[in-house]
């Protein structure tokens, strides 16, 4: 048996352990095993990538900027998710607040999540610098619940909602996923409407360096794309991390990121 | 007026424990149909299960219960196999009989109207095997009869001691489909001691020979021991002379002693304890044939229609391994 590959991810929920274990397993026996090491933040993992802790990094977006700023593009997206390649962010207000686009929020009270987030802080003002009145003509309410996991507890993305709930802010910016686990407009009637959808941007992926050899690298990475919807011994770990399949990267869904994190001058490391 | 917060308050704490947690989240002012609506609504949208509503409270299961039945191997789901007691009656007063029979037991027998019923009925319920089971099958005048209305339908296994197979009962023998019935007989040892200390005297070299017969007469011959767990793992020599039988391995089938019936020690069986094997009796369907004198193991003294007893255990067993569950995370051990 040759030496596991070494997977690196953010222990943001209790369910990555039996997440991670289930990937385990199902690359159990094969020409590619794999085993993880858990990391409590982003910044941690991405130094242990560079180290050659780990071989693969389970990335958020962020992650995968700074990686790249860090070795000058000598890193290489392996794949993601189906559902990270049609990620956005949603803009949200009380129902009935009269606010059409971003143009709407000119003056008003903005709720952001954590600032690491790409999602529901640096990517929104980016939105608005590009789409919208600009950044500077909002007033921006930053709530940095679970900074160093780039929102991914989707904790200050919950509290901006919570915000504009109690009427501490006019409009929140958040993940899709966020605004599809509280049920969008539907199961809130009258509280919550959704007046702006970004475009469709990349969020994770699989991260690696080019010290990672073809032959290893290779095998792991075909035997992750066959996993199976359909098969019942995958779907579970399919559902707990959010996907219908394994995807190869959709590398210009990061541009826009790439954009904002030069843009806001946000610094290549930690 | 609705609590607007609940269903972020739902999202936050729910993403705070692993799958098949569950979590309590207080449900704030408001209509309380409308709160449950809302919170029912939220489990069906995210593939989570609410499962209670209470003082104010709404417990919530991250995911849904893993069903027991799905988990288990196919041969075990309750309702594969049905067991059928055609009597309680027998020849011999074995002192670890689980179903207390003896010569003296009164017969209850489930006659053979009713197991002809039983046996197209499981047909219907999905049922692949019939197993017949007494008190001694073979006291029955009719149990040809009754063995053909269920090989007519399905594969069946028909338990015996073995020891009547003479005369009009091993012309009954004769008629019995040996395409579609296996005999299973007890025999727990080697040699003739500890088989007759349990069954009485004789009842092995009996027993024995009741093998050889079945065999002769071209039928498929299983072989059950009933042992104490703490002899369970001593096989070697009864394995031989089984082999030596030409009782083939798959057929040398070894049971633990039950805490039940006559036996005064052995194995404790209780409904959590035992995965069900639905078990027909004239007294009704019981959890398991191990237990089928047990009133404690009975589930419906309504034999028909089969499916609905079925189906019974089937909804008792869920429910069951769903609070031995959640039990389990009540109790944690650090």
């Amino acid at each position: 048996m040759s030496k596991p590959l070494i997977v690196g991810a953010v222990a943001y929920t209790p369910n990555v352990v039996p997440i991670w274990e289930g990937m385990r397993d199902y690359f159990a026996g094969t020409p590619a095993e794999m085993d993880f090491v858990l990391f409590s933040n982003y910044g941690r993992q991405v130094d242990s990538l560079l180290e050659g802790t780990i071989d693969i990094a389970w990335n958020t977006n962020l992650a995968w900027v700074r990686t790249v700023a860090q070795t000058d593009g000598n890193c290489r997206a392996l794949a993601m998710r189906d559902t990270d390649t049609v990620f956005k962010s949603v803009f949200v207000a009380r129902t009935g607040s009269n606010i059409h686009g971003l143009d709407g929020l000119k003056g008003r009270r903005l709720a952001l999540g954590s600032q690491d987030s790409a999602q529901a802080a640096i990517l929104p003002v980016h939105f608005l610098d590009h789409d919208g009145p600009g950044a500077d003509a909002v007033d921006l309410v930053r709530i940095n619940s679970d900074v160093g996991k780039h929102g991914d507890t989707g904790r200050s993305e919950l509290d901006a909602l919570r915000a504009v709930l109690n009427e501490q802010a006019d409009a929140a910016a958040i993940g899709i996923n966020t605004w599809e686990a509280i049920g969008r407009e539907e199961l809130m009637p009258g509280a919550l409407e959704a007046f702006w959808e970004s475009p469709a941007y990349s969020h994770c992926n699989f991260t690696a360096l080019p010290g990672l050899p073809e032959e290893r690298m290779e095998p792991w990475l075909q035997h992750l794309l066959a996993m199976d919807w359909d098969n019942p011994e995958h779907r579970p770990i399919l559902e707990l991390e959010g996907l219908r399949k394994w995807v190869l990267p959709r590398l210009e869904g990061y541009e826009s990121l790439f954009e904002a994190v030069k843009e806001q001058e946000i610094s290549a490391r930690w | 007026m609705v609590n607007h917060g609940l269903v972020l308050d739902l999202v936050e704490r729910l993403g705070g424990v692993a799958r098949h947690g569950t979590v309590s989240v207080p449900l704030g002012e408001g209509n309380p149909e409308q709160l449950r609506d809302t919170v029912a609504a939220w489990c069906e949208r995210t593939g989570n299960e609410l499962v209670e509503m209470g003082d104010g409270v709404a417990t919530v299961r991250r995911g849904r219960s893993p069903d027991p039945v799905a988990e288990l191997a196919p041969d075990l789901v309750p309702g594969t196999r049905l067991w059928i007691y055609t009597n309680f009656d027998c020849n011999l007063a074995c002192d670890y009989c689980c179903v207390r029979s003896s010569p003296q037991t009164e017969r209850r027998a489930l006659g053979v109207d009713r197991v002809r019923r039983l046996a197209v009925e499981a047909v219907a319920a999905g049922v692949s095997e019939l197993i017949l089971t007494g008190g001694e099958p073979f006291l029955l005048p009719d149990i040809d009869e009754l063995v053909d209305a269920c090989t007519a339908v399905l594969p069946t296994i028909l338990l015996t001691n073995g020891m009547l197979f003479r005369g009009r009962r091993l012309e009954a023998l004769r008629r019995m489909d040996r395409s579609r019935l296996a005999l299973q007989i007890s025999l727990d040892s080697a040699t003739p001691e500890v088989h007759d200390q349990h069954r009485g005297h004789r009842s092995w070299e009996r027993a024995v020979a009741g093998i050889r017969i079945a065999r002769q007469e071209g039928f498929r011959v299983r072989v059950a021991a009933t042992l104490p767990y703490e002899q369970s793992h001593e096989l070697g020599p009864f394995h031989a002379f089984l082999d030596s039988l030409g009782i083939a391995p798959e057929d040398q089938v070894i049971r633990a002693l039950a805490h039940r019936g006559f036996a005064d020690h052995g194995l404790e069986m209780t409904l959590e304890s035992l995965i069900p094997e639905v078990t027909v009796t004239a007294d009704g369907i019981y959890w398991h044939p191990v237990s089928a004198d047990h009133d404690d193991h009975l589930v419906t003294r309504d034999i028909f229609p089969l499916q609905d007893g079925i189906t019974e255990v089937r909804r008792r067993f869920t429910q069951m391994r769903a609070r031995s569950t959640a039990a389990a995370q009540w109790f944690p051990c650090a």
